[in-house]
Formats: C-alpha cells, sequence, structure tokens
C-alpha cells in the first residue's frame, strides 16, 4: 500500500475472490471469482485484521475527488425544505454527518414520518416551511427519484428558520419558534437543541 | 428637502396609501392589540403597506387594506368559482385564477366515499370553498360546509360565467344588497353565484335576460348608487 496505486475504472479487474476481499467500490463477479471495480479511483489494498476469521487482503477503490459522503440507511444528515405538500414535504440533503456532500441527493419527508405520536394528524405546513433547514435521518434508500427521510425524534425536525419578517427565529417549545424582531410565533416540528 | 414627520394614524384610515407606506407607529400606541389584514406588514416598531388600496379600519382593532384586482390570491373560507383543469388519482386540479392550481380532494362532498366519486369533465364550472391556503403551497378546495352539508357548493349548470375584479365580486356580496342586484331583481328573474376570485355566474330562463344582467353587473363597477339604478333601467328599456 502506498507504492504507486493505479488508476482503476469501473469494470476494470482487481484481482481474484480467492486471493482478496472486496471492500469499497469493488464486488465480486460469483460466475467466475473476480473482483472488478464499480467505481474511478485509485487500487488500494488494506490488510487484514489480525483477529478477523478471514485472512485475505481487502482490495478498495479510494481517492478520487469526487467521492463525497453518500446517505447510507441509518446515516443523520442536514437538509433544507425546498417543497411542502398536503402529504410530503421534499428537503435537498447538504451534510452527511459532519461532512457535506459533493452532488446533488434529494430526500422526501412523508406525513407519517414527520413525528412519532399522532402520526395521521399531522399538518405539514404547521410542521415545515420551504426553506427551513433541518436534521434528519435517513430511513431509506427509497424510490428512483428521492430518499426516504424521517424527523421522528426528539432531537430531529427543524434546526434553523427564517420568519416572514426575514430573521432568524428562536425555537420556544418543540412545536413553536418565535421571531425576534415581530414577536410573532410560527409553529414548525423543533428539533431539540442540544447543549 | 423637508422632512415629514409621520401623521397620526387616522389620516390614513380610509384614505389611498401605497407600497411603503408607513401607516401606523406602534411606538405610539402602547398596550393596545391590533389584529392586521391583509396587505399590512409589520417591520419592528412600524406598519407599512404592502398594497396599494385604501386603508380601513373596524372597531376595535382591525386594519386591512382594500383594493380591486384582477388577480385573486387565496384566502381561507372564501367561496369561489373553479374550472376543472384535471383529474388524478385522489384529487382534481381546479383553476381559481390564483397563482397555482388548487386541489379539490375527490372525496370532498357530502357523503362522499371510495364508491362514488363524482366525474367532472374538463373545464366544469364548480362553486367551492377555500379549506387551506398557505403561502407556496397549493391551495385546498371543498365542496362542503364547514359541517360536511352540500350547501349549494359543487358543479353549476347552463347559465354564464364572466370574469370581473375581485372588488366588484366583495361588492355584489356586500349586505345590505349591492343597488345594481336590487334594481335587476325588482324586474327580472335570475340565479347568481359569485365568486370571490373575480368570476360571477349567471343563470335565468331566457338568454336576454341573462345577457342583461351580466352586462348590468359588468358596467356598475365604478358607478355610484343612483348611478347603478339609472344604468339599469337604461338596459331593461331595451328589452321591454
Amino acid at each position: 500500500m502506498g507504492k504507486s496505486d493505479e488508476m482503476v475504472t469501473p469494470g476494470d479487474v482487481l484481482g481474484r475472490a480467492t486471493e482478496l476481499k472486496p471492500g469499497k467500490g469493488a464486488y465480486v463477479a460469483s460466475q467466475n471469482n473476480t473482483i472488478y471495480a464499480s467505481l474511478t479511483g485509485f487500487r488500494r489494498i488494506l490488510l487484514p485484521t489480525p483477529d478477523s476469521p478471514d485472512q485475505r487482503p481487502i482490495v478498495e477503490v479510494t481517492g478520487h475527488k469526487a467521492h463525497g459522503p453518500v446517505p447510507e440507511p441509518g446515516s443523520v444528515v442536514i437538509a433544507r425544505v425546498t417543497k411542502v405538500t398536503a402529504r410530503t414535504a421534499s428537503a435537498d440533503i447538504m451534510c452527511v454527518g459532519p461532512k457535506s456532500v459533493r452532488e446533488k441527493f434529494t430526500g422526501i419527508i412523508r406525513q407519517q414520518d414527520v413525528r412519532a405520536t399522532e402520526i395521521d394528524k399531522v399538518d405539514m405546513h404547521l410542521s415545515f416551511h420551504p426553506g427551513d433547514i433541518v436534521r434528519a435521518v435517513v430511513l431509506s434508500l427509497g424510490d428512483a427519484r428521492a430518499y426516504y427521510l424521517s424527523t421522528a425524534k426528539n432531537e430531529l425536525g427543524v434546526v434553523s428558520a427564517e420568519s416572514s419578517a426575514g430573521a432568524t427565529m428562536v425555537p420556544i417549545s418543540w412545536t413553536e419558534m418565535q421571531c425576534p424582531l415581530t414577536g410573532q410565533i410560527e409553529q414548525r416540528k423543533v428539533a431539540k437543541v442540544v447543549s | 428637502m423637508e422632512i415629514k414627520q409621520s401623521s397620526s394614524p387616522t389620516s390614513f384610515i380610509d384614505s389611498t396609501v401605497v407600497p411603503g407606506d408607513v401607516v401606523l407607529d406602534l411606538s405610539s400606541m402602547t398596550n393596545q392589540t391590533i389584529k392586521l389584514g391583509g396587505g399590512l406588514r409589520q417591520d419592528c416598531d412600524a406598519i407599512s403597506a404592502m398594497k396599494a388600496g385604501t386603508l380601513r379600519f373596524s372597531k376595535p382593532n382591525k386594519y386591512w387594506i382594500e383594493s380591486s384586482q384582477k388577480r385573486y390570491v387565496p384566502c381561507v373560507e372564501d367561496t369561489v368559482l373553479g374550472i376543472v383543469v384535471d383529474s388524478k388519482a385522489d384529487n382534481f386540479l381546479i383553476d381559481i385564477k390564483g397563482p397555482a392550481l388548487a386541489f379539490l380532494p375527490v372525496l370532498a362532498f357530502e357523503g362522499g366515499t371510495r364508491r362514488n366519486i363524482p366525474k367532472f369533465e374538463v373545464g366544469t364550472l364548480l362553486y367551492l370553498r377555500v379549506v387551506k391556503a398557505n403561502f407556496g403551497m397549493n391551495p385546498e378546495l371543498s365542496c362542503t360546509d364547514a359541517s360536511g352539508k352540500a350547501a349549494e357548493f359543487g358543479p353549476l349548470k347552463d347559465g354564464y360565467m364572466f370574469e370581473t375584479s375581485t372588488g366588484l365580486s366583495r361588492k355584489l356580496l356586500s349586505s345590505p344588497t349591492c343597488p345594481v342586484l336590487e334594481a335587476l331583481g325588482k324586474k327580472l328573474s335570475f340565479e347568481i353565484a359569485v365568486g370571490l376570485n373575480g368570476r360571477v355566474w349567471v343563470n335565468a330562463a331566457s338568454p336576454d335576460t341573462i345577457v342583461v344582467a351580466a352586462n348590468a353587473i359588468m358596467n356598475s363597477e365604478s358607478l355610484s348608487t343612483a348611478q347603478q339604478i339609472i344604468m339599469v333601467e337604461h338596459l331593461l328599456k331595451n328589452i321591454q
């Protein structure tokens, strides 16, 4: 590892499954037990941990600058709400965990995933507005258009929102945020502030 | 250049204001709760106008701006006349002369179930009530009143629909009855449905009556009470 790693492209042969285990960016084709690359990048070999039963080295394809973080089921994401309809809210995912993403991912928060209690009485307009920044967890890869996100926990929900007067609002309860300029209270599904 | 002090609020009531005018200064009105209606916006301590129109005040504490426009901005609990544009699985798409198409849920009818979904052709005229009208979302409509009864909402058959400004629609719906409608009602018998979105539907037994009623209403927007009565008499002379 470290000596001039070669650049590989999707479809390039990386090795045989008898000698190597596929890692990130690689997969094994069971018909002929060969490991192929599925991403573009540099071929790297990692030594196996001494206590694992399978002592094959792991081959992975990494290091290309286009490899930003990708949302996975269970990861906490920060997203900006783009559209709110009667039953769903669409959001653009901006960060996965602590890292910002390099390409655009879209997520959808469905009415039943906004909160954990009384899910059929949720009013989407009293939970999110377009432009709000929300913290959500990825439920699944969803359909071809968007990931499915959920805000059904206390620490998930609207993190930052702008009032109709244009100021950043201050959260005052788990359903309300107040504008500091005008004192108007607006309803949102507010994320619990972790102090 | 003189600097004009903002005059006391009473001088703006019932007078014309334009967007940007500061109509109320909250720092001089302490310990009052005032309600702001359409067209007004709060910037810390100053209330400024967002629409051009007349500032109105109703006791004890409501301020709003009245103006007549061709554009309609959907508000909750308005009754409007909508035209069916498309039908999807769960709702009909209705044009109500607003910034976005409105949704009419397929079950929003009296006794509506999945089994008896009404079939409206594209172009059907409906009398509807606005249920939800949030900024940025498509408005939601209903063909029932708040308690679930049909109450005259639904498709309007026959007749003639024409478009007016929102100000004229509000005048036609005001009480006591608008002078032009009272004058027409004394001589003709007709049916009328007024939508706050600037659409009016008239139906009568003969086409002559419908045309006279429609023309009278369209002419009456900028006329005073006496002028409206004279105009109606003039039009009625021609058909009798």
